[in-house]
Order: C-alpha cells, then sequence, then structure tokens
C-alpha cells in the first residue's frame, strides 16, 4: 500500500469558483477511438451549446461550443488537432431543450447521453453512453466512484459535498431505468465526513444506497480497485464490469450526466483543482471545457513558465506534463497543478521489491526493464505487462529512480506492435 | 517528454537506505568498542577506509561511475564484513577482506544492486580461502583476555545475582566475532530496520521459525553448538541484503526457510564457523529463480497449481543438491575451490558481458 503525502486538505475545504473565461478556445478533436468531423466552416458564428463535430462509429464523441463565437480554424498543438473557437463574449446559447425524464426508455436514456457527450471523467474518458449500455435488470450494483485517490485532487470530493441533490437525482433515473439492485458510493476514508450527507440526500430522494469507505492508499480509486473493495470481486484487466452485473461510474460523470438528464445540456464544462507545491494559488474551479491551461494560470495568480515548474493536466501520478501553455482542458481532467521539476537520475535497480509491493496490479515492475532492455517479449508477457495499469505507484516508490515508466510505456508498444504484425 | 508520476518520493533514496542501515548498524559497533575497545575500532577504520578507497579506484577511475560511488554501500559492506571478524584479525588480512568485498562482491557485477552475491559474505570467504591458516585458526577466536570491559563492569549486580546468567548473556556477551556480542542490540537494529522499511519480516521469520523449529524436532538438538549472535547478525543483516535476495514476499519466506534448513543441514554435517555464509551465499545464488517461481498472482488471475508445485519441488531439490555437494567439498576440504572457480566464472562473465552493460540500471 502506497501513501503519499498530499495536499489535498489545503482544497478540500474551499469553495468552487467560477474564472473569467478566455478569449480563445481549444476544443479536442480526439477522442476516445477515432478521429472527428468538423461540422462548421472556418469564420462561421456558433452560439453557446451548439454541436461542431461528432465522430462516427460505434465509439461516437461530439463537441459542443461552451460559449458563443467564431470558428478560427484547426489548430495544432503539442501533435494533438483543436479546433479554435474566438470568444465574443454574448454567450448567446441555443435553446436547450431539457427530456421528459419521466417514464423514459432505456434507448432515450443511451440517446441523450452520446447527444451530450458525456464521457468518463474520471481520466479514460470512455464514452457514457457506450457504458451503461446494458440490458435493463442485469445490474447487480451500481458503484459510484468517489474515491479521488491522485493526491492533490478535489474535485470529486466538492462535488460529492455541493453537488450531492444532483447526484442523488440523476442516480434515481438510473436506477429507474436500469433497475439496479443496488447503489454503493465508494469514497475514501479521509473524506468520511461525507458519508452522513450522502446518506440523507439519498434518504430525500428516497433511494437505498450505502457507503464504502477504502483506505487513503494509492492507487484506491482504479476501477479493478474499486470493485475489489467494494463487492469483493477480483477482475482481471480487460474484462468488462458489466459481464459481472457490476457498472462503475466516477461522480464528475453523473454530474455531467445530471446537467445532460435535466438541463438538456452537453457536457462543456467541469471542476477542476488546482494545486501544486509551487502554485501561488490552491483551489477548485468550474472551467470550461477548451480552456488553454496557461488562461487559467494567470488567472489565479501564476504564470507558465517552465524553468520554474511544471504543469500537470491530471493528477501528479498519472497526469501528463502540458507542453504548451494553449493546451486545453479536456473532459477527463481533475486537475491543474504546478509541481517542482523533478530531475530523477537513474541508478541501478537495488532490488529491493518496494515497486512489487506497491504495484496494485501485483506485477514484478522490475523485471519489464530488464526484459524491455533485452527486447524479450516473451518474459514481458510472461510478467504479464499488458495488465499494468500505468498508474505509476512503482515508479513512485522506487528508491534508485529506475526509469519503469519509461520501459513499460516502451514494452507495451513493442507489444502492440508485434500483435498488429501477428494480424496483417 | 516527461512520463508519469510527476512527484517523487523524496525520503527514499539509495544514499537514505544506505544510511539507516548504518544507524541499526552503530549500536552494534558500540558494543564491540566496549568489549575490545581499539582493537575493534582498528578493524573498523582499516575495513572502511580500504572500502571507500577501493570504490573511489575501480568504480571512479576504471568504470567511470562516480554518482555510485557516494551511495555509502561500500560503508556498509565495511562495517558488515568486519562485524563477522575476530577482533584478532591483522589489519592486511582485513584490507584483504574489504577489497575483495567491494571489488569481487560488488564492481565486477556493475556495482550496487547488480551483485548477486552478498558483497560482505563475498569478501570474507575470500578471506578464509586466502588467508586460511589465519582465519581458521583457533588463536585469533580466544580473545578472553583482551576484553576492555568486562560483563563485571556494564552489570555489576547482574554479575553478583546471576552469574551466567540468561539476562546477561542477551545483553552483552563477548563470545565470537565483533557483530554477535549483544543480542539485544542487534534486534533492535533489525526491529529499526523494520519499521522503517528497509527489510521485511518475510526472510528473518521463516529463516528463524525454520531453525529453531528443527532443533526443537531433532532429538540431542540441545547439543548442537552454534552462536545465536552469528544466526542473528546473518538473519537480520545478511539474508536480508535487497540485492541479493528475492523481490516478492512469497519468495522472501521460500528463502528465508531453505536458508533456515541448510544453515541446520551445515550444522549437522559439522561446518563450525561458516554455515550462515555458506548458506545465505548458496541461496544468493538461487535469489533470482526464487523470485521467478514465487511470482505474484496478477490480479484477477488464476494460477496453475500443478504447475507451481512442481516447479517449487524442482526449485528444492536443486538447492538441497548444491547443499549436500558443497557439504561433500567441506568434507575433503575442497570449498576454497569454490572460490577459484567463483573467480575465474566473474572474470570471464565481466569480460562478455558485464562492462558493456555498466551503465544500464539494471
Ligand atoms: S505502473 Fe503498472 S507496474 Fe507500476 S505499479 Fe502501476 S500497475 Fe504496477
Ligand atoms: S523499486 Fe526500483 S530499485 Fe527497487 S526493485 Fe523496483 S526497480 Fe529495483
Amino acid at each position: 500500500m502506497l501513501l503519499i503525502p498530499s495536499l489535498k486538505k489545503k482544497t478540500k475545504h474551499q469553495d468552487i469558483l467560477s474564472l473569467p473565461d478566455p478569449p480563445l478556445f481549444y476544443l479536442p478533436l480526439g477522442s476516445y477511438a477515432g478521429d472527428m468531423q468538423v461540422q462548421v466552416a472556418e469564420g462561421q458564428q456558433v452560439q453557446m451549446y451548439q454541436q461542431l463535430a461528432a465522430s462516427t462509429g460505434p465509439m461516437s464523441a461530439k463537441v459542443h461550443a461552451p460559449v458563443s463565437g467564431t470558428i478560427v480554424g484547426i489548430t495544432e498543438i503539442s501533435g494533438d488537432r483543436f479546433l479554435t473557437l474566438k470568444n465574443d463574449f454574448r454567450y448567446t446559447a441555443q435553446q436547450l431543450s431539457p427530456p421528459d425524464v419521466d417514464g423514459m426508455g432505456s434507448a432515450e436514456f443511451l440517446a441523450i447521453l452520446a447527444e451530450a457527450a458525456v464521457e468518463g471523467s474520471g481520466g479514460a474518458r470512455f464514452p457514457t453512453h457506450l457504458k451503461y449500455n446494458i440490458a435493463p435488470g442485469t445490474l447487480d450494483t451500481l458503484i459510484v466512484n468517489g474515491a479521488e485517490c491522485e493526491p492533490y485532487l478535489s474535485a470529486d470530493y466538492l462535488l460529492m459535498k455541493t453537488a450531492c441533490d444532483n447526484l442523488m437525482r440523476v442516480l434515481q433515473l438510473v436506477q429507474r431505468v436500469l433497475a439496479s439492485r443496488k447503489i454503493v458510493f465508494a469514497i475514501e476514508r479521509q473524506h468520511r465526513e461525507l458519508e452522513k450527507l450522502l446518506l440523507q440526500a439519498a434518504k430525500a430522494f428516497s433511494l437505498t444506497v450505502s457507503v464504502t469507505l477504502l483506505p487513503n492508499a494509492y492507487p484506491q480509486g482504479g476501477e479493478l480497485q474499486v470493485i475489489k473493495s467494494v463487492t469483493g470481486l477480483e477482475i482481471a484487466k480487460g474484462t468488462i464490469p458489466a459481464k459481472h452485473g457490476l457498472l462503475v461510474s466516477n461522480v464528475g460523470t453523473l454530474w455531467a450526466m445530471h446537467d445532460a438528464f435535466f438541463d438538456g445540456k452537453p457536457y462543456t464544462e467541469r471542476i477542476v483543482t488546482l494545486s501544486g507545491n509551487r502554485s501561488k494559488t490552491l483551489g477548485n474551479y468550474l472551467v470550461k471545457i477548451g480552456t488553454p491551461v496557461g488562461h487559467l494560470l494567470v488567472e489565479t495568480g501564476n504564470a507558465w513558465d517552465s524553468d520554474r515548474h511544471s504543469v500537470i493536466i491530471g493528477g501528479p501520478m498519472m497526469g501528463r506534463a502540458a507542453q504548451s501553455p494553449l493546451t486545453p482542458i479536456h473532459k477527463g481532467v481533475g486537475g491543474v497543478l504546478l509541481l517542482e521539476h523533478t530531475n530523477p537520475k537513474a541508478m541501478n535497480c537495488i532490488a529491493c521489491g518496494y515497486c512489487v509491493d506497491v504495484c496494485p496490479q501485483r506485477l514484478m515492475p522490475l523485471e519489464f526493464v530488464r526484459h524491455n532492455q533485452e527486447g524479450d517479449l516473451a518474459q514481458l508477457k510472461s510478467y504479464h505487462l499488458d495488465d499494468c495499469i500505468a498508474c505509476g505507484a512503482c515508479a513512485y516508490a522506487c528508491p534508485s529512480d529506475v526509469p519503469l515508466m519509461y520501459h513499460i510505456q516502451s514494452g507495451k508498444a513493442k507489444l502492440q506492435q508485434e500483435r498488429r504484425n501477428g494480424q496483417s | 517528454m516527461k512520463l508519469n508520476p510527476h512527484i517523487t518520493q523524496g525520503s527514499n533514496t539509495v544514499q537514505l537506505l544506505m544510511l539507516d542501515v548504518l544507524i541499526a548498524l552503530l549500536p552494534v559497533l558500540f558494543v564491540a568498542w566496549l568489549a575490545y575497545g581499539q582493537l575493534a575500532i582498528v578493524i573498523f577504520a582499516v575495513a572502511s577506509a580500504t572500502a571507500i578507497l577501493t570504490e573511489l579506484l575501480f568504480s571512479g577511475f576504471i568504470l567511470h561511475r562516480w554518482r555510485s560511488i557516494f551511495d555509502g554501500s561500500a560503508l556498509v559492506t565495511a562495517l558488515l564484513l568486519s562485524c563477522t571478524l575476530s577482533p584478532l584479525t591483522p589489519w592486511y588480512v582485513v584490507a584483504f577482506g574489504a577489497f575483495s568485498a567491494i571489488v569481487f562482491g560488488k564492481i565486477v557485477w556493475g556495482g550496487l544492486g547488480k551483485n548477486r552475491f552478498n558483497p560482505a559474505l563475498v569478501g570474507r570467504e575470500f578471506m578464509s580461502v586466502f588467508f586460511s591458516s589465519i582465519m581458521l585458526s583457533p588463536h585469533i577466536w580466544t580473545t578472553g583476555g583482551l576484553v576492555h570491559t568486562s560483563t563485571d563492569v556494564l552489570f555489576p549486580q547482574a554479575a553478583e545475582r546471576f552469574s551466567e546468567s540468561y539476562m546477561q548473556g542477551l545483553v552483552y556477551k563477548t563470545t565470537g566475532a565483533l557483530g554477535e556480542y549483544s543480542l539485544l542490540i542487534l534486534w533492535l537494529g533489525g526491529l529499526y530496520l523494520l519499521l522503517r522499511k528497509r527489510i521485511s519480516w518475510h526472510i528473518p521469520l521463516a529463516l528463524l521459525t525454520v531453525f529453531i523449529g528443527l532443533f526443537w524436532l531433532v532429538p540431542d538438538g540441545d547439543d548442537l553448538s552454534f552462536s545465536m549472535g552469528g544466526l542473528l547478525l546473518g538473519t537480520l543483516f545478511m539474508a536480508t541484503d535487497m540485492p541479493s535476495s528475492p523481490t516478492n514476499a512469497q519468495g522472501k519466506l521460500y528463502y528465508g526457510a531453505m536458508i533456515g534448513l541448510l544453515a541446520f543441514i551445515f550444522i549437522l554435517g559439522n561446518i563450525r564457523f561458516e554455515y550462515m555464509s555458506y548458506s545465505i551465499l548458496l541461496l544468493n545464488g538461487f535469489s533470482d529463480r526464487i523470485s521467478a517461481t514465487f511470482r505474484p498472482r496478477v490480479w484477477g488471475h488464476t494460477i496453475d497449481w500443478k504447475q507451481q508445485v512442481e516447479s517449487i519441488v524442482m526449485l528444492t531439490l536443486s538447492i538441497l543438491a548444491v547443499g549436500l555437494a558443497i557439504l561433500s567439498l567441506y568434507y575433503y576440504q575442497l570449498t576454497d575451490y569454490l572460490v577459484y572457480l567463483f573467480i575465474l566464472y566473474i572474470i570471464f562473465k565481466f569480460n562478455f558481458s558485464f562492462h558493456k552493460k555498466v551503465n544500464n540500471p539494471v
């Protein structure tokens, strides 16, 4: 079990603040899978909430305008494509038409999720309408994942604290549509005070929910780990939880679902925690999707200064270092962190086994380094590299700063390449 | 491109790890100083100085690995080695031992972490082989007359009330090697390392359980002689050495249990001083295979028990076979040749593969 000292306490008691919107939005044109087709032309005037792009195919995703303005074109930022929207600060919005939730069937339920482009807000951005596509009556337990195990982040905590009723309202709807037998909130023990709040709110909506307290260790919030803590079931990576009658949904996702069902609003904004040991301000902000991280920094009294700090989009353990101040907030981002540079110099692996002890998937990370260096794919497979969830716990625990994550990624890429070669 | 994670555990570096081992060892050294005063200090000093100079010379000038020199491991190796020596060991023999420990125990393998055998014990075996007449002479082990601070001085009442008492033997009793005088202090050192997570409980628990269990089971077990201090020093500080022991919990349990078993077999086979060194070094040689055999069950996967049991049986048989081979070599006084073989092997391997990999972290 890995315990990581964190600044969570400093942000969890702060209210959610709003920030002035940026003059330019960069809307991600990448999705969980597949590319997106832009449906608007350069120079076109668009309204807030208007659909701007969509992808074809089963993994479909959509892009909506977070504000009104003019389409500028497509910008490439560190290798990814973004649709650029110039804010006119008029907020002329499309008329939102909340669907009729009473007597809503499962097909309509999924259609609305797809229409509002709700994606998993925990990081992986899996389209939510695909996740909820399960036959009504087959769901045993709906697990609400409130375990924000990444240190520093408190966005989900605040949602549970301030938007309790919204969560319950949407859960009530899910309950009716999917007829799940049980609803369980999984929260970290450090947020124990939420338990009473959640149970009370549930009562007001005449929902039966229970709360499971998880240890404060990292990584507790991974889907597989949450399922184990709540149900005792240990399912292997790659297995679909629905096959076991389980569904895990992040609180942030449920919040976005609420807006889709009760306001008819597409997923265009989310809560982001700003934190880190180099950040001048610590807090939680309501941020529109597509807001460049540089804007967020300036508005909070910080600056983009790559000499002084790294800017991490996401959590400190699994987030990605932003390469450009234009890099925008996407639907799976729970935090923006300013962290002092770490400059680890690898020493020899001393076979201490710390990485083995902390691996939530019970792998032997040091072997990945050894066998990836030798390009021994058979060994990488026999040590189950494919079961690694890239949580970074091993690299964090390593006293020698062995480049574990590098070899894990490079090994995974090699295995994938081999599979592709095998198929063709 | 910077990869995740973006924070580090500042409190966990190789240097700090070595510092913890030093902290656990200091009281042991202090007790040795109490017992033999300057004699002990000279040994510690000669060993440390030689080890650090050797590290500087070979790691630095020959392999150009400057960064690894100050990780503290040379000091730890030197002090651990000293703990296994008699206070009367001549200084040049000590220097030779420290030199061999660093060169043949560590550097030729590619530096700290790549060594498959415990460097301190390697150094000790080199001393026994190349200075066998000195190391094995009863003369250097009769030290009674030189005791600097006797038990009576330390525990006046204890000496009166229960001379040669059990309690006294636990806290301070000057017999054997420099690190063995106080069981209590050794325990405390081990406890410190355990609390700081520098060792895990698996190896000591399995080792001591098997070893002591066998003594109970075997008739006349009480008549067998071994030094409890030596056993503890070996268990807590040598068998738990990270690079030379397995990396997973189940592997550590098995490894500890096998060391306990072999140490017992060696004692039965009349190996007088070296039973701990031999059994630890032997299992060091198997620790990679043990780690691989006892790899943890991956999340959500199942284990093929039949295959698992089969490989454990094969592993155990090979370990026992090597153990018996060592016992026969010992009987015919041929164990020295193992060390010569080791030198040949390591030189061969260094030339053909190690020096190419010196700057790779694994
Ligand atoms: S990154 Fe992979 S190997 Fe490392 S601890 Fe996480 S799951 Fe285990
Ligand atoms: S934590 Fe680092 S040094 Fe320890 S075994 Fe794993 S890779 Fe090696």
